[in-house]
């Protein structure tokens, strides 16, 4: 692929990220609120929470936001437990969140 | 050589990235469709050179999509590339036993995904 084409698929890709940005917040705010809920002993919907982090896991790095995708991986592994997260992990759970938020942000 | 690919996926940021890929970078046609119960119905009425298939979906999920494919002489043959965003090793090792000619992961890069389907394929 020439320099012009990988050009062209970059701002290609740009667009998409523009068009997508909404519901990746979207996925990072039911983390957020999965963390919160969590904290407070009351993580109704743990299955939201392990799709969102499944979902965020997979299409991050494709917009080479990898660390994104190592941190929702991180969370994924967590919420998929069965019985939930581990207790001590609430405020890990919290952390990763707000630096996905971040991370999501920072992509221009 | 030109290829027709047919993605499936219930993803749409994910399907749209891989379709965008596979267009631009390697000039191929792609036909996506976002259920396991569609991706049959489209390998019917589009036959691809190959398949695209997501593991985890609503629904019917990727293995059991391969296993519908695999029962219908029309897309029996069809090649199937397994995506997924599990990377445990137990996942993997379960993934290879479902007779797919290659598992690639999530995240991709979307410069290098037509090269990866076509190096499991064998394509020039």
């Amino acid at each position: 692929m020439d320099p012009a084409e990988q050009d062209a698929l970059n701002q290609a890709l740009d667009r998409m990220w523009i068009k997508f940005l909404p519901q990746l917040q979207e996925r990072v705010s039911i983390l957020e609120a999965a963390a919160v809920a969590f904290s407070a002993g009351q993580l109704t919907d743990q299955k939201a929470a392990n799709a969102a982090a499944h979902n965020l896991a997979g299409v991050l790095g494709t917009f080479g936001l990898t660390e994104g995708t190592a941190l929702a991986r991180e969370l994924e592994i967590m919420y998929s437990r069965e019985g939930g997260p581990d207790r001590s992990y609430a405020a890990h759970l919290a952390a990763i969140a707000g630096q996905l938020r971040t991370i999501v942000a920072s992509r221009k | 050589m030109s290829h027709r690919i047919l993605i499936i996926d219930d993803e749409e940021d994910i399907r749209d990235v891989a379709a965008l890929s596979l267009e631009t970078v390697a000039g191929w046609e792609v036909v996506v469709a976002s259920s396991g119960a569609q991706g049959l119905a489209r390998a019917i009425e589009y036959p691809p050179d190959a398949i695209l298939l997501d593991v985890m979906m609503p629904g019917m999920d990727g293995p059991t999509t391969l296993r519908e494919l695999r029962k219908n002489p029309v897309t029996a043959k069809i090649p199937v590339l397994l995506l997924t965003a599990k990377v445990q090793a137990s996942d993997q090792r379960r993934f290879a036993d479902l007779g797919v000619e290659a598992v690639l992961f999530k995240p991709f890069d979307p410069m290098m995904l037509s090269k990866q389907i076509s190096a499991a394929l064998g394509w020039k």
